[in-house]
């Protein structure tokens, strides 16, 4: 699976969580989990501490092969989901202000214009990714396969890159500092066929017409 | 001309609308047909809603449009599936989207290229609706909260009670006069369990009435026995943030020995539909603010609850009086401000109200079971009375340069034996069950159906598939072999013969490049079945049904139908100038109104100018 991580360090849980009119965060915190996060915002893509070094989770990425990206805007981000040819893609460093290449687009403040930006981003997206919203000490996750779903309590900002990567399928170095919410958890499985139940939603759907 | 204004009664009977003119009856009608003329109207092939209205919108055969039938199949599972419109999302994030499957180009687009406006109300294959200039409020097509084409619940003590056709049903306990439930709304996606309403109901026996007390609007709603009450709104929490909206009536049958409450079917609340149903967006609310709620499902008459026993006759009509008055306040409003363009309301009651009361003007039809059905004899000529009165009050509208028409799309007829045509298919060959099923084990859903050893398969109102290789996914007949197997088809089925009956079922089997020609002709079905008069597919048929026997006498409320052979059920036709009235179809209307309005015919218009 594909890992995106959108990191706005200013976005706060308090906005990022109530504001009724962000339609896009919204039905991602719907479709996933959420909650607020504990220790230093700034670790969000921190993977392992060594001595003299720090394993991000985009380093670790590029080691074993992937294809990984950077950005600090939405428009270079979205032509290269566009193109496809990604294993990782991540937003950082930009803060909600300098995030929006809608910046000046009338009065709407910076968090709905975040969230703007997201229904675009999300339009490049296939099912097979995982989308992390970390803001300031907060996050939003979703993902096809993760079984946690509503307000996930005492996650660290450290958790966030081990439990991308235990969702994505890639084995954890040793060394990882903080701990993957879904770890020994069973990943869901993507459905197929059709269940009765489903089928019963189908008659149910086509036989209001009268004729059938 | 300025003015084109167009009034539509789906399923009008020509047959029965002539002998009420004959009789000096329908004199609004009548006086159109001296002023200017009557005909007949040539339906599509087949003689359905969508389909016909949709021929009207584009100048085109079905082949043009690409609306065959209300439903067709998925090539990859042979489910059937709504052939109206579809659910396009990109990705499991974001929004899905609804696309009209009506393809072609309606006049109505041509007419705002001309910057002409149009106030069009209700015309069906229009969901979403079309970006007109002007203003349009969409009809059949639309769906109801649950996603289909109307899911009623039904409420009652008695616990032998189970649902029936599309429908929910709720078992209640009442415990000092009062009831504790819900409504059922959409389905979760996440949890596949459905979200829900909560309602509180206090029983006032003295009274014979209910008060239903939610967090909706009104707070507490009364409902009297029998009468339909008036809209519920109702709220559901779908997500942490997230809410839909709806609304609906209810009405009380009976409150002892057992309750028994109907909901009707949610529909879209107009000032945040679930999906838009007007353009402008706000249109369909701001028509709600001058005429109060109304109802915005495409099937607004609950014909279910009627066909499920859950409320009467009566019931039915006061429901299609209702939904018949609210409609012609709609005209109103709109002919009031309307000053030039083209100007279209459709009346959808007559076809919903026909198909039920049909059976009351046959007393030998199986439907009635024995039943004294002189009550209801005339109710379709008095229900054509008040379509006569509200074209009436349109035609006050007509000024020297106004074109004024009245149509419909097709006739009705009598339904009493309905044909099962995988049944038939499996008898002479072409459908193969699975080793060691026959006819009647299965159920819906083409089940025990061995794809692998398939030729063909029927589905929906009188549609026969092929299983094409590279087309269907477990397709097995070859290109070449295509023609023997229609050809095969076609003579056995031809005047096939209702032996209990001694009558002719079919009338003829047409392949589709015979009727349907344009860009959507490959989606077509292969073939089409013409039924004769009193006949149709059976009810088991159209999801895909394979039972036992190959004729079913139909005991359903739902007694009439008009999906035979087109030729059999041809609409009405009447406007207020002369025209050639040399067999008129549906599709020379668009090329007759955009004339009027001074504009050419678009190019794929098969059609005529019936002024000219």
């Amino acid at each position: 699976m594909k890992i995106l991580v959108l990191n706005l360090q200013d976005a706060r849980p308090q906005t990022l969580f109530s504001d009724e009119r962000l339609e896009n965060i919204h039905r991602l915190i719907d479709m996933g989990c959420f909650g607020e996060l504990k220790g230093d915002a700034s670790d969000w893509n921190v993977l392992a501490r060594q001595e003299n070094h720090t394993l991000s989770l985009l380093e670790f990425l590029e080691q074993a092969d992937k294809q990984c990206a950077s950005f600090d805007d939405f428009s270079a981000l979205r032509s290269k989901l566009d193109a496809g040819d990604w294993d990782y893609c991540q937003l950082s460093d930009s803060g909600l202000k300098n995030a929006s290449s809608h910046a000046g687009s009338g009065s709407a403040d910076d968090y709905l214009r975040l969230d703007w930006e997201l229904d675009e981003v999300l339009q490049y997206l296939g099912d097979d990714t995982i989308i992390a919203v970390v803001g300031e000490g907060c996050f939003v996750l979703v993902s096809a396969n993760n079984p946690i779903s509503g307000e996930h309590k005492e996650g660290s900002t450290v958790d966030i890159a081990p439990t991308l990567l235990e969702l994505a399928g890639y084995p954890l170095p040793a060394a990882t500092e903080g701990k993957s919410w879904v770890a020994g958890m069973e990943l869901k499985n993507a459905s197929s066929g059709l269940t009765a139940e489903e089928e019963e939603i189908l008659r149910e759907r086509l036989s209001g017409l009268g004729y059938i | 001309m300025k003015k084109v204004i167009v009034i539509g009664l789906d399923g009008f009977e020509p047959k029965i609308a002539e002998a009420m003119m004959a009789h000096g009856e329908l004199p609004n009608l009548m006086r159109l047909r001296e002023q200017g003329g009557y005909s007949r109207l040539k339906t599509t092939h087949s003689a359905q809603t969508p389909v016909a209205w949709s021929s009207f919108s584009t100048g085109t055969n079905p082949g043009g449009h690409g609306i065959f039938d209300f439903l067709t199949r998925d090539t990859k599972t042979y489910l059937p599936i709504m052939a109206l419109s579809r659910y396009e999302q990109k990705n499991a994030f974001v929004l899905p989207k609804v696309v009209n499957m009506r393809r072609g180009t309606p006049f109505w687009n041509l007419l705002s290229a001309k910057e002409i406006q149009s106030t069009i109300i209700r015309v069906p294959c229009a969901y979403p609706p079309d970006q007109v200039k002007g203003r349009m409020l969409s009809g059949v097509g639309v769906p109801d909260l649950r996603g289909g084409f109307g899911t009623p619940t039904f409420y009652t003590t008695r616990s032998s009670v189970s649902a029936d056709q599309s429908e929910k049903a709720i078992i209640v306990t009442m415990k000092d006069g009062k009831i504790t439930t819900y409504v059922i709304g959409p389905r979760d996606p996440k949890t596949k369990s459905d979200f829900k309403f909560d309602i509180n109901i206090q029983i006032d026996k003295l009274e014979n009435k209910i008060i239903i007390t939610s967090q909706g609007q009104p707070e507490n709603l009364e409902v009297k026995l029998v009468k339909w009450s008036k809209w519920l709104k109702v709220k559901f929490k779908v997500g942490m943030m997230q809410a839909v909206t709806g609304i609906m009536r209810f009405n009380l049958r009976q409150i002892e020995p057992e309750f028994e409450l109907y909901a009707s079917p949610i529909n879209f609340e107009t000032e945040e539909p679930l999906f838009p149903i007007s353009s402008p967006q706000e249109y369909a609310h701001e028509l709600a603010l001058k005429i109060g709620r109304y109802y915005t499902t495409g099937m607004a008459e609950d014909h279910d609850g009627l066909n499920n026993g859950r409320f009467d006759e009566s019931a039915y009509l006061d429901q299609c009086r209702i939904v018949l008055r609210e409609r012609r306040k709609m005209m109103e409003y709109e002919l009031g401000r309307f000053t030039g363009g083209y100007f279209f309301c459709l009346f959808d009651t007559p076809d919903r109200l026909a198909h039920m009361f049909w059976r009351f003007t046959e007393p030998n039809h199986p439907s009635n079971r024995g039943e004294d059905v002189s009550q209801y004899a005339k109710i379709i000529e008095e229900h054509y009375r008040e379509c006569d009165e509200i074209v009436g009050e349109a035609m006050k509208h007509i000024d020297n340069e106004t074109l004024f028409i009245v149509l419909s799309d097709h006739g009705m007829n009598s339904f009493q034996r309905g044909l099962n045509l995988n049944t038939w298919l499996h008898d002479n060959g072409f459908l193969a069950l699975k080793a060691g099923s026959k006819p009647g084990d299965g159920g819906d859903f083409f089940q025990n159906v061995d794809w692998d050893m398939t030729k063909a398969y029927a589905m929906g109102l009188g549609c026969i598939f092929l299983n094409l290789k590279g087309r269907e996914s477990n397709g097995i007949v070859s290109a070449d072999e295509a023609e023997s197997v229609r050809e095969g088809i076609v003579s056995g089925l031809n005047g096939l013969a209702d032996s209990a009956r001694g009558a002719v079922a079919v009338r003829s089997v047409v392949r589709r490049e015979q009727i349907y020609s344009g860009p959507y002709l490959n989606e077509a079905p292969d073939l089409l079945v013409n039924f004769s008069e009193g006949y149709r597919v059976s009810w088991d048929t159209p999801l895909g049904g394979v039972p036992q026997g190959l004729f079913a006498d139909n005991h359903k409320k739902w007694g009439g139908d008009h999906v035979i052979d087109p030729a059999l059920v041809p609409g009405i036709l009447f406007m207020n100038k002369k025209f050639s009235a040399e067999s008129p179809s549906l599709v020379d209307l668009a090329p007759t109104i955009l004339n009027s309005l001074g504009v050419p015919k678009g190019a794929e218009m098969e059609g005529r100018d019936l002024l000219s």
